[in-house]
């Protein structure tokens, strides 16, 4: 199996607190990966730490290379848009285009003026004259534009309105992911991406609560919703966790049997969101 | 290489307002004034009587003289630039690392395959040649354009400008030698320069105030300590910094060079340890001397802890 992101003990100090504790992890290529946890879970010191972007310890290996030495070379093969807009404000259009094409290799002037021709950008713009979902659609089309192996994303689309946030995971999906591609992507809308990951990470607290693919969670998790005359028998049973929703009990079971919570009431697959506040409060209990 | 250039290229579209439309706003004064002087003169003397005797008066004195007139006053034109110059380029050099965190751009240029070592060598580049250079090719097309203009008046009182002054000199002499003058400053200030950047890699914010505070409170307490103990005052940081910046290779003042024959002089002629004279055998002196190897060194320690810095730097 060929790894496009290897650690082992990664660990990432700020003078007083530890960001990211001691974290293995192993993502294959041509995975979607959904790195999701609460504000300051570590998150974002992983995602620098992979792009190169801060010192760490630990063993870390991203496309056979160690970011944090080899950062330039990396990212021939590695793009990543920020939480916010970073673009720089100055510059124009065309000569971002220009000086991406001048250092990338692997970077498409037509494909980038292809995406852009959908949308309202010209090429005199200044990224200050454009709105915040313009130059989210402006970062997107540079970084679609590139042919790289890992795609970083982290809350691409904060702050964006729904349309623009739609459009980003289309084009995303339809227009970038192959099977030699994998992306990474941080968000607190889980809603949004879960029907396009392939794999899940939670953290919390610096630390992996929770790593399987998206069949995994189809496999092991299950979702029981009870009238409250049964709400006792389906504690038994151990739920990882219970909510009340108009006079129903929901519970969350990992690794039970499907038949037998049939028997209580209905059953589903829980939604990513609904897995993660599971996850979180297990882990704070 | 390409990346290089593409990178110098990104400083340039950055800096615009400081590297292009600076000198040419100086051009502009230096021609908005020699257009109002004619004019004023004008006004008084509609007739140019008194330019005309100037004139005459000029094309009395011995040829030797006016060449040598010629030639210091074209390199005493270059003074202007090279002041502005000097701030614009440590301004420039002061935001050089710091901007791209504040506005956190870094995320995307670090997301670009360039090496920290390219984009900081692009920033020197830029510092050391391109706004240089620039300063210069300004320069020198404000002096011809003055040059045309005046001559343009001289011809209109029926004298003729190319033997009264314009056939006196080779203007590429003093041309070149200002050009030399700005290179090899280049050098001679590269300690300022790596400590400029320096700062810029690591300072939270207000970089001015980084950069001059360290210095100013070290050379104080250096001050005080050395009157305590010897009750003189010797070499301490503020001496060190003002002689190395009076014995600049840059044109910036002027001096009698021991006789009556005024000119313009390198650094600032208070200084006993360089040749004060404008000769390439002088600025080639500087830059071979004891001094500059010294600064060399200054400058490599604080340029490789810039980007040890800059390694680490992200947006916060």
């Amino acid at each position: 199996m060929n790894y496009v992101i290897e650690a082992q003990g990664l660990t990432k100090r700020y003078k007083s607190t530890i960001a990211v504790d001691n974290i293995d992890l192993q993502i294959p290529e041509g995975r979607i990966v959904g790195l999701i946890g609460p504000n300051g879970a570590g998150k974002t010191s992983a995602l620098k730490a992979i792009l190169g972007l801060a010192t760490y310890d630990g063993q870390l290996s991203v496309l056979g290379k160690n970011p944090s030495r080899d950062r330039a070379a990396l990212m021939e093969d590695v793009c990543f848009i920020a939480d916010v807009a970073v673009l720089p404000r100055w510059i124009r259009v065309w000569q971002l285009i220009e000086v991406t094409e001048d250092i990338h290799p692997r970077f498409s002037r037509e494909k980038c003026l292809q995406y852009l021709s959908s949308t309202k950008i010209t090429m005199d713009h200044r990224v200050k004259q454009l709105s915040k979902g313009m130059v989210a659609q402006l970062h997107l089309a540079i970084v679609m534009a590139i042919d790289v192996k890992l795609l970083v994303l982290d809350e691409p689309t904060l702050g964006l309105d729904i349309l623009y946030r739609k459009q980003f995971y289309t084009n995303l999906l339809n227009d970038f992911f192959d099977e030699q591609r994998t992306i990474v992507i941080t968000t607190h809308q889980v809603e949004e991406v879960e029907h396009i990951l392939s794999d899940l990470i939670f953290i919390q607290d610096g630390r992996i609560a929770l790593d399987c693919t998206m069949d995994d969670v189809q496999q092991r998790y299950s979702e029981l919703m009870v009238a409250p005359d049964r709400a006792e028998a389906a504690r038994e049973m151990q739920p990882l966790h219970e909510r009340e929703l108009f006079g129903r009990h929901i519970f969350l079971y990992d690794n039970a049997d499907r038949e037998q919570l049939k028997n209580l009431g209905e059953v589903r697959t829980p939604s990513v969101a609904d897995l993660f506040v599971a996850t979180m409060s297990k882990g704070e209990a | 290489m390409n990346r290089l250039m593409a990178l110098v290229k990104r400083e340039f579209w950055e800096n615009k307002g400081a590297f292009r439309t600076t000198p040419l706003a100086i051009a502009g004064i230096y021609i908005v004034v020699t257009l109002m002087f004619i004019i004023t003169f004008n006004h008084f003397d509609n007739e140019f009587q008194s330019l005309k005797e100037l004139i005459r008066f000029v094309s009395q004195q011995d040829v030797g003289i006016r060449a040598k007139f010629m030639y210091e006053s074209t390199l005493a034109m270059s003074m202007m630039f090279s002041i502005v110059l000097a701030f614009v380029v440590f301004f420039y050099l002061l935001g050089s690392l710091y901007d791209d965190r504040k506005d956190r751009s870094i995320l995307f240029w670090k997301s670009l395959p360039a090496s920290d070592t390219l984009t900081m060598g692009s920033k020197l580049l830029s510092a050391m040649l391109v706004a240089p250079v620039i300063f210069w090719v300004v320069y020198v097309l404000t002096h011809i354009v003055t040059l045309l203009i005046l001559s343009i008046v001289v011809l209109s009182l029926g004298e003729n400008p190319w033997t009264l002054f314009l056939g006196l000199g080779n203007p590429f002499q003093a041309w070149s030698m200002v050009l030399l003058s700005y290179m090899a400053q280049s050098i001679w200030a590269l300690p300022l320069y790596g400590w400029l950047i320096l700062v810029s890699s690591f300072a939270p914010r207000i970089p001015l105030l980084f950069a001059t505070l360290p210095p100013v409170v070290l050379a104080v307490l250096q001050l005080w300590i050395e009157f305590l103990q010897t009750f003189t005052l010797k070499n301490n940081l503020f001496g060190v910094i003002g002689e190395w910046y009076a014995n600049s290779p840059l044109i910036m003042s002027a001096d009698n060079h021991g006789n009556d024959n005024i000119g313009t002089a390198l650094g600032i002629p208070v200084t006993s340890d360089f040749d004060h004279e404008v000769s390439v055998a002088n600025i080639l002196d500087r830059l071979f001397s004891t001094d500059m190897l010294i600064g060399l060194v200054v400058a490599a320690v604080f340029l490789g802890g810039a980007l040890w810095l800059r390694h680490r730097a992200t947006d916060n």
